[in-house]
């Protein structure tokens, strides 16, 4: 008796696995075409961009596309290369300026937008309007800005007698000018979503803090912010990623210059590539900048506790 | 009357058929003779240069002279070099005709990714004698050559640099004349510096173009013995002190933002005679006296680049008409070019708009190129042909050709910058940007002497 139904039990967990084993089969065969172009039109390109990296592939000799006799070679000339090393502490510079600024005036937009009252509702959408701008519209309103020939606050503060030095050709300003430009571009964005986020904050839980006693401030620092971390976390993920595509300002404000003092990474690797024509040495480039990422976008996850919130 | 009709046979529909195709393809058959490529459009590329502008106003005449149709893309110059230079690499067949770059030719000339023109012009079906190839001036096509003397490209642009001082009056109020050498140059712009609110110098911030002379000047070079020997010679104390003076000049005498300037807005400082002085080529200079929006027309002044105490170099950057390698209209192309450079379409651009960057000889030494190029009282034809004899066959130029020039240059670039910005000492910029030119040569696969 006992042997028939344990032998029983065994032929319903068979049936059971067999039966988990043929829907695993039917959903992979469901996925497989939008997973086989998922890969082409991801992971292809990625793919090709490491195995670039592995050559010496330039442009103006075509036997080096497939030469992996030194596939390391890249990598050994990147780690010898000051001016790689330079853009990477000058892209540090600006990811940490440019995210702490737009999540700071971003936050602090928000909270005067989430005020209700009838004139910030109106000027609401004047916010929005540097980030809708195409980003070569913005470098160029910059780039008048900044040129004191044509720059109406050049002629300003010249009429007021103050003697302001030239941002984008200035090694001590220079970096400052791209962080404003790129700041006054993108603020909208994080004050958009955390004005989204304030909207869903209970109000049981401000009047709560109220009736303890806490003031406007502390409302905001321990009850509010806390409960839009995610929100906060997701708008600094997005900066701090498109902060490292920064390229449009840098092109036309100071194309890395005044020497290399706003050449990041990026820069560097386009004009490997398209000044120089050396693909391999820019692909290798861009797969540091993209390993860079992944490994800053995992740490902030991690310090944060992104993920495991409830 | 019954009217009889026949049932149309199979025979008439195809023999009615085929007497239309006839008709049909009659124009170009029974026309006037156009060009065997008649009913082709070819496709060209270049960079914003005035010749285009010029130029692209008389295409409806080549296109009906020859029946070929022209569509030309027209870019940026950094734009158009680094697009040109991947559809090259890939032996694209998109264009027809393009603008081979000066600081492009060694590259792609040498990597073959341009036609060799002797093709068209060593046959006489193609190119009829007095199209006359030998006109160009020899050091304009120097750098279009090959080793062997293959020509890929005919000059459309030969970029003379000359000095334009805008307030010329300014200088000659100071008591002086205008410089001819770099000592004069910095005495003047002492002299001239601030008055009436205008700054005596002005540049773009194409260092790699604008100091070469002035190293040259004093005795440095760029390479050892370009394109033989390209060990780069930027480390040397002539290359520093050079560099030292031209970043002086540019911040001590020139407009506030000098190190952002380009192309542009270094011209409208002078035109609008906010700055005084600049040297550059011809085409930045005339409309300094032609341009109904300048100020300076009654006081700008011209002459030769100012010497160092080695001689007198000014820079020539040639710029041509080639066919790349890929295009599948190559012999339509050549029509294109043949016309576009004939000396009576050039004769056409001088006295019709002034064009004053001519390569042909037999034009440049004409009554109207003289005339167009007399400006504000001043024979500027002649600076130009003085400049263009003196290049010779191009010898200290070829420095500009090298395949590895691109990456160079940028160092030069951020050197110049970085000693004017006072980030570096000459000598430690100058040393920088050696070692970066070092490893961009040697990665290229050429070898160095030291």
């Amino acid at each position: 008796m006992t042997v028939t139904l344990s032998s029983a039990r065994r032929a319903l967990r068979w049936r059971d696995a067999s039966l988990t084993r043929q829907r695993r089969r039917f959903l992979v065969l469901c996925l497989a075409p939008a997973l086989a172009v998922l890969m082409v039109v991801t992971l292809a390109p990625i793919v090709s961009l490491v195995v670039t990296s592995f050559t010496p592939l330039t442009l103006t000799n075509p036997t080096t596309a497939w030469n992996f006799r030194e596939p390391l070679l890249n990598y050994r000339l990147l780690a010898a290369d000051e001016r790689f090393r330079n853009s990477l502490w000058v892209q540090a510079q600006l990811s940490f300026w440019t995210v702490g600024l737009q999540l700071a005036i971003g936050i602090g937009f928000a909270l005067l937008l989430n005020l209700r009252s009838g004139l910030v509702q109106a000027v609401r959408t004047a916010f929005l309007v540097p980030m809708v701008l195409p980003p070569i519209v913005v470098a160029i309103i910059w780039k008048v800005l900044y040129t004191p020939d044509i720059s109406p606050a050049y002629w300003l503060f010249k009429a007021l007698g103050w003697s302001v030095p030239v941002l984008i050709t200035s090694p001590h300003w220079a970096l400052a000018a791209i962080v404003i430009a790129d700041t006054w571009e993108w603020f909208p964005l994080t004050m958009l979503m955390v004005l989204a986020a304030l909207q869903t904050v209970p109000e049981e839980l401000i009047d709560a803090a109220r009736i303890d006693g806490a003031r406007a401030w502390q409302t905001t620092f321990y009850v509010v912010l806390p409960y839009i971390r995610g929100t906060l976390m997701v708008a600094g993920l997005f900066r701090l990623i498109d902060s490292i595509k920064a390229f449009p300002l840098i092109y036309l404000l100071t194309a890395g210059g005044p020497g290399s003092v706003t050449e990041v990474t990026n820069y560097y690797a386009f004009e490997q590539a398209f000044n120089f024509s050396y693909l391999g040495f820019s692909s290798a480039i861009t797969v540091v900048l993209v390993l860079v990422t992944l490994i800053l976008s995992w740490l902030v996850v991690r310090l944060t506790g992104w993920g495991t919130l409830e | 009357m019954a009217e009889t009709r026949t049932k149309p046979t199979r025979r008439s529909i195809l023999s009615g058929a085929a007497g239309g195709a006839v008709l049909l393809a009659a124009p170009p058959i029974l026309g006037k003779a156009k060009s065997p490529y008649a009913g082709t459009t070819i496709r060209g590329a270049a960079f914003s240069l005035p010749f285009h502008q010029y130029l692209r106003q008389y295409f409806p005449e080549f296109e009906e002279k020859t029946g070929i149709k022209v569509a030309f893309d027209i870019e940026a110059f950094p734009v158009y070099n680094q697009r040109m230079d991947l559809e090259l690499s890939t032996g694209g067949s998109s264009y027809d005709v393009i603008i081979v770059t000066f600081i492009y030719q060694g590259r792609w000339i040498g990597a073959g990714w341009v036609t060799d023109l002797d093709r068209f012009t060593k046959n006489p079906e193609d190119t009829p004698p007095d199209w006359d190839p030998a006109d160009f001036i020899p050091g304009v096509e120097a750098s279009m050559r090959d080793a062997k003397g293959h020509t890929y490209a005919y000059g459309v642009e030969a970029g003379a640099m000359l000095l334009y001082a805008a307030r010329g009056d300014l200088i000659e109020k100071a008591g002086l004349a205008l410089p001819t050498t770099m000592d004069e140059l910095i005495r003047v712009c002492e002299a001239v510096n601030g008055k009436e609110g205008v700054a005596a110098w002005t540049a773009d911030s194409l260092h790699h173009w604008n100091w070469p002379p002035y190293l040259m000047g004093m005795g440095g070079g760029i390479f050892k013995d370009p394109p033989k020997d390209l060990t780069p010679m930027l480390d040397t104390p002539v290359a520093a002190q050079a560099a030292e003076w031209y970043a002086n000049l540019l911040m001590t005498y020139g407009p506030p933002g000098i190190l952002s300037y380009t192309d542009d807005q270094a011209l409208h400082s002078q035109l609008s005679g906010r700055a005084n002085m600049r040297t550059n080529a011809i085409t930045w200079g005339l409309p300094l006296a032609k341009n109904p929006s300048s100020t300076v027309k009654h006081t700008v002044r011209y002459g030769m680049v100012p010497a160092g105490p080695k001689g007198d170099f000014p820079g020539v950057a040639c710029h041509g008409f080639g066919i790349p390698k890929g295009s599948r209209k190559k012999g339509a192309a050549w029509e294109f070019i043949k016309w576009a450079l004939s000396k009576e379409m050039l004769t056409r651009l001088v006295k019709e708009h002034g064009y004053p960057s001519v390569c042909r000889r037999s034009v440049i030494e004409s009554e109207p190129f003289k005339q167009a190029l007399t400006l504000n009282g001043q024979d500027v034809a002649a600076l130009y042909l003085k400049v263009l004899d003196q290049l010779g066959d191009g010898a200290y130029m070829r420095y500009r050709t090298v395949p590895v020039f691109p990456e160079v240059g940028d160092a030069i670039n951020r050197a110049i910058s970085a000693i004017a910005t006072k980030q570096m000492t000459a000598t430690a910029a100058l040393k920088q940007a050696q070692a970066q030119a070092v490893e961009a040569i040697e990665m290229a696969g050429y070898k160095i002497s030291r």
